[in-house]
């Protein structure tokens, strides 16, 4: 796969739009999991299931906030492209 | 402290480098780790990294090792307002559920148009009619709600799939209009008739128009 330096702009400006709606369309799956484990760890009956389910809510918010990260670093160098 | 406040502790230019983990603010500005404000290329200084601690490859005691400064003073509870509507668009989603009309309806109406075609039987190409308008009617209510998962849920974000969706939309509606407009300008639908052709040919238009912004409605809830 060619790298980012390799490209002209437009293809990078291509290439960074591709990137941000793959990002954008993962959150509200990742908020969706999340709130599918925290509504399992109210429903279980073991503290095992409780924890574990808990942990995994956890890595999905996790997982949120880092595409939330990547998202907003992908708009500014798209920003930084359209307007350099 | 406030969130604002610790927002200008960002480790650049000499500053002091804090950041907030569970309601609590840590002065990292000491740590190797956290040069000049910024941590492992991803993170910086003046942020809330409570989120991100499931993300790291190590657990929470690491904050054992850096100095507590103090807890946050929340004016308001740090929550995004859009997290109500999110909850409400998850618990109904409302667009998955009103785009069966006009994608039903419509394609139904299709089918009647051209077993009048065939069989010149007018109780068909009546039905046709009634279904364009119930069926374009039906367009509104899932434009509606689907700019709606696009303002709560996306944030606005205007992406291939998203400028499709509008554009396309756009374009449906105007076709379902003109076939509306072109219907009733037709009088007594007899064929040979203009506006009856215009008619048929932008209720045709319309079923592939449709298919693409559903298409591309799939796309996002099955992403690939
Ligand atoms: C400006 C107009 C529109 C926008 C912004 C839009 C936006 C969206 C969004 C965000 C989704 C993801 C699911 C969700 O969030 O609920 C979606 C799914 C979908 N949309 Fe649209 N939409 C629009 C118009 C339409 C129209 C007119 C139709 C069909 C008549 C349509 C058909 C679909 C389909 C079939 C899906 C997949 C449904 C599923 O998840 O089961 N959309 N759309």
């Amino acid at each position: 796969m060619a790298g980012l330096n390799d490209m002209n702009k437009q293809e990078k400006i291509k290439a960074i739009e591709e990137m941000i709606q793959i990002v954008l369309l993962r959150i509200p799956k990742e908020i969706e999991a999340m709130h599918f484990y925290i509504k399992a760890a109210e429903k279980s009956t073991t503290d095992e299931a409780k924890n574990l389910f808990i942990a995994l809510a956890q890595q999905e918010k996790g997982h949120e906030a880092e595409l939330r990260r990547i998202l907003n670093d992908l708009k500014q160098q798209l920003m930084e492209l359209k307007n350099g | 402290m406030k969130r604002e406040d610790v927002k200008e502790f960002n480790g650049e230019n000499g500053k002091p480098a804090y950041i907030i983990f569970k309601g609590k603010v840590y002065d990292v500005t000491e740590s190797r780790l956290w040069k000049n404000g910024k941590h492992m290329g991803r993170h910086k200084a003046g942020g809330d990294m409570t989120d991100f601690i499931s993300m790291a490859p190590h657990d929470e005691k690491v904050l054992d090792k850096v100095k507590y400064v103090c807890d946050i003073e929340e004016d308001i509870p740090k929550e995004d307002p859009k997290e109500k509507w999110r909850n409400l668009y998850r618990r109904y989603h409302p667009h998955p559920i009103f785009i069966h009309f006009p994608m039903g309806v419509l394609y139904f109406g299709v089918f009647m148009l051209f077993l009048f075609l065939i069989f010149k039987i007018s109780e068909f190409e009546r039905t046709a009619y009634y279904a364009l308008l119930f069926g374009g009617t039906s367009v509104f209510p899932a434009v509606i709600t689907g700019l709606m998962s696009w303002y709560i849920n996306y944030d606005r974000t205007l992406t291939e799939i998203f400028k499709n969706k509008i554009i396309y939309s756009s374009f449906l509606i105007l076709l379902v209009i003109n076939a509306v407009v072109a219907r009733v300008l037709s009088g007594n639908q007899e064929e040979g008739n203009l506006w009856f052709y215009i008619y048929a040919i932008s209720y045709l238009l319309a079923i592939p128009v449709m298919t693409f912004v559903a298409y591309n409605g799939g796309r996002i809830t099955w992403p690939d």
